[in-house]
């Protein structure tokens, strides 16, 4: 059978998206681009290396603040911002994995848990630099007058040119993220993940390559905080709060942690999903938690692991294996 | 691969719905606010006030012809929170106003967004002085809240008519703490330019144990303390310091600010609040001196609400939507710049007495109830004696 190529399909239609003409579904749709960028870099860990990470909004608030500083306190363009943003949570991420590597299991989760509490508390106490709780309001858009140069693209408002720029950026990130997955590195982070014993017998250098993968996700979660930070026209210290952690671990888990585009698909239904019902009520916490318990239930390979085993069952070519997908942890 | 198409058009639904289901007819305002958690003693009643005013304008046929519906929406006391509300508010709700926040934190993050979408936004509690700074300062952005600066510059008043020299200050350290704190030692010390302050302690906002703060200020043996614990945090902070003796070591001469005085914080503690400390509050059921707008006020309050002792935080909402209302009415219209310009200098009658919004920094000359508290056998809880409405057109520059 011809495989359609999915993934173009959905970054071509995405790039229509400010054609349609609503402010709002621009809106959404520059949020779900920045969050699955997000729960991509967890499933790096999560998903490929079987590290459970806790504090992952550490390194996303990293790159947030990172480029707000850079961008808002000292004037600096962009495409200056982006990277140091990425730069920096990748650093980061490097530093503290350094220590988070040596434990396992929960203990390597309750650890990244702690330093991102340390890095909650420096965003909340530093007021001189951080704004404390306050926050830093009003973070600058790039730049982006020269989008107007191009044909099509003149009469867009800030918002709709902001996001073209984020799905780029986006798309190039999770290319970079694809082509890492699959590569020799990649492959050897899965047979860590199955068995790190064995790895280990093999002569494989296990806590360097987890080492390794805890900051290449602190880049990418860096450079998505980056771009959220000015999506939201300002970064707080929530961004780096454990509630931060526990919802990337949602939208991963609820994507299917075990496809490359599950936690993509988790990032896009948990925001609707969000948005929706803290329309409708203030009991969302209640309402959200109920969703999500169904889901859970009804897909266990998230989202994306159910569908793509029951689309191979109705197709009966390959049998399916229960949402087991060889990927899977 | 058939079902995963089917789930998105599914997603895709599920937003383009709402966007349907608008109705075009009345002017929407969007209200985000404090709706759960701690913040929501004060955030709920605020938004029935604000829904309160609606009501009876409505009643009467709304304005320009046109009903007002009040859209409100919970910012679970976040910045972040409140920033993703208000711009779903405007986006997908297409609110044409936005009246709302309640934190030091939540107020700026909001501003930057409404100056963006060009719509006028009000603040109705956000105190913090850099939400009209001149920094900050944009067409669309207006407050009808008091200020840091009022609040500490009154809270100085007071404490230089008492005999003491030895001043302690306790205050959450964030923005709105650290903001009326200066207000406060500022103006004390150009008043009354003998004073010393002896002791400053910044327990974090939300902290549980305040008792090393306690004993730390105690050491240092202040003759007067002023705070701006608000809220939940200085029933905290009042439960733990009666036990130690604080209140009583100080003779009382303590000024709280930041509502202490208010009857949600009075009925929280009820007869176990330190009475004889000074304290403020935006509104209070029984104003002797009140004018009969205010007594009318309370009366609709009472059956609109339900309670015997209505709150003292509806006022908050209700002064803001009065203000957005009269406004509308005087520029005869509902576009964002016209409506910010009839905002400038207007001058409205309150309940609480008449309220002007100053054409130079779009600032309401908001005051508030002072006086000392004490048990009434009347009342279940501690109430104020000697309320004063203090005027804050001396201390607003």
């Amino acid at each position: 059978m011809k495989r359609i190529p999915w993934t173009l399909v959905v970054f071509a239609v995405a790039f229509f998206v400010p054609w349609l003409g609503s402010r709002f579904y621009t809106f959404i749709a520059t949020d779900v681009a920045i969050l699955a960028l997000f729960a991509l870099s967890l499933n790096l860990l999560l998903g490929y290396t079987g590290l459970v990470s806790f504090g992952h909004a550490a390194y996303f608030g990293i790159g947030a603040y990172t480029s707000a500083i850079m961008m808002k306190t000292l004037g600096l363009p962009f495409w200056l911002a982006w990277p140091a943003a990425g730069l920096a949570g990748g650093l980061f991420a490097l530093v503290f994995g350094f220590f988070c590597v040596r434990l396992t299991k929960i203990y390597f989760a309750m650890l990244t848990l702690a330093f991102a509490q340390i890095v909650w508390a420096v965003c909340f106490k530093w007021n001189d630099v951080t704004g404390g709780e306050q926050g830093m309001p009003n973070v600058p858009y790039p730049s982006l007058g020269w989008m107007a140069a191009i044909p099509g693209l003149d009469g867009f408002r800030v918002g709709d040119r902001f996001y073209l720029l984020t799905l780029t950026l986006v798309a190039i990130a999770v290319a970079a993220l694809r082509r890492i997955v699959a590569s020799p590195f990649g492959r050897i982070l899965t047979l860590i993940r199955e068995n790190p014993e064995r790895a280990e017998f093999i002569g494989i250098d296990v806590r360097r390559y987890q080492l390794a993968a805890f900051s290449i996700a602190g880049i990418f979660a860096g450079l998505a905080g980056s771009l959220f930070g000015i999506f939201n026209r300002g970064v707080f210290p929530d961004f780096a709060y454990w509630t931060k952690s526990a919802e990337v671990l949602i939208m991963t888990i609820l994507g299917g942690m075990g496809h490359f585009w599950g936690p993509a698909v988790g990032a896009a239904a948990l925001t609707i999903l969000n948005l929706q019902i803290t329309a409708y009520t203030e009991y969302w916490p209640l309402i959200l938690g109920s969703i999500l318990i169904l889901l859970l239930f009804a897909f266990p390979g998230g989202l994306v692991g159910t569908t793509v085993d029951l689309a191979r069952r109705l197709r009966g070519g390959t049998r399916g294996n229960g949402g087991r997908d060889a990927r899977r942890p | 691969m058939k079902r995963s198409l089917l789930l998105s058009l599914a997603a895709v639904g599920a937003v383009a719905y709402p966007l349907a289901a608008i109705a075009a007819d009345p002017i929407r305002v969007g209200y985000p606010m404090i709706l759960s958690g701690p913040g929501a003693l004060f955030g709920e009643p605020s938004l029935k006030g604000a829904q309160m005013y609606v009501d009876e304008v409505n009643a009467k046929g709304g304005v320009l012809g046109r009903k007002i519906e009040l859209i409100s929406r919970d910012t679970r006391g976040s910045a972040d929170e409140a920033v993703r509300v208000t711009r779903d508010l405007i986006l997908r709700d297409d609110v044409q106003f936005i009246v709302g926040t309640l934190t030091s934190a939540e107020g700026p993050a909001v501003s930057p967004i409404a100056r963006e979408n060009q719509i006028v936004f009000i603040a109705p509690i956000t105190k913090t002085d850099q939400l009209t700074a001149p920094a900050n300062l944009h067409p669309y952005v207006f407050r009808t809240a008091s200020t840091t600066t009022i609040e500490g510059r009154s809270a100085a008043e007071i404490v230089a008519k008492w005999n003491v020299k030895r001043i302690g200050t306790i205050s959450p350290d964030y923005a709105y703490g650290q903001d009326a704190t200066k207000a406060f030692i500022e103006h004390l010390k150009k008043i009354k330019p003998d004073v010393e302050i002896v002791d400053q302690q910044w327990p974090k906002l939300g902290e549980a144990d305040y008792t090393p703060f306690i004993n730390a200020q105690m050491g240092k043996k202040p003759e007067a303390v002023f705070s701006s614990l608000w809220g939940g945090h200085f029933v905290t902070f009042a439960k733990q310091a009666v036990p130690l003796g604080y209140f009583k070591a100080l003779n009382h001469n303590f000024v709280g600010a930041g509502e202490a005085g208010s009857i949600e914080s009075a009925k929280a503690m009820g007869p176990d609040y330190p009475v004889g400390i000074w304290s403020n509050t935006y509104d209070l059921f029984d104003w002797p001196a009140g004018p009969p707008a205010h007594k009318a006020y309370i009366d609709r309050l009472k059956a609109y609400t339900k309670q015997e002792y209505p709150s003292s935080w509806p006022i908050t909402g209700y002064i803001s939507m009065q203000f957005l209302v009269e406004a509308i009415r005087k520029a005869g219209s509902v576009e964002s710049d016209k409506v910010s310009k009839a905002l400038l200098g207007l001058s409205i009658d309150t309940p609480i007495g008449k309220q002007t919004i100053r054409a130079k920094d779009h600032q309401a000359n908001r005051g508030q109830f002072w006086g000392k508290m004490k048990m009434d056998p009347k009342y279940p809880f501690a109430v104020m004696e000697n309320v004063t409405y203090i005027d804050p057109a001396p201390f607003m520059d």
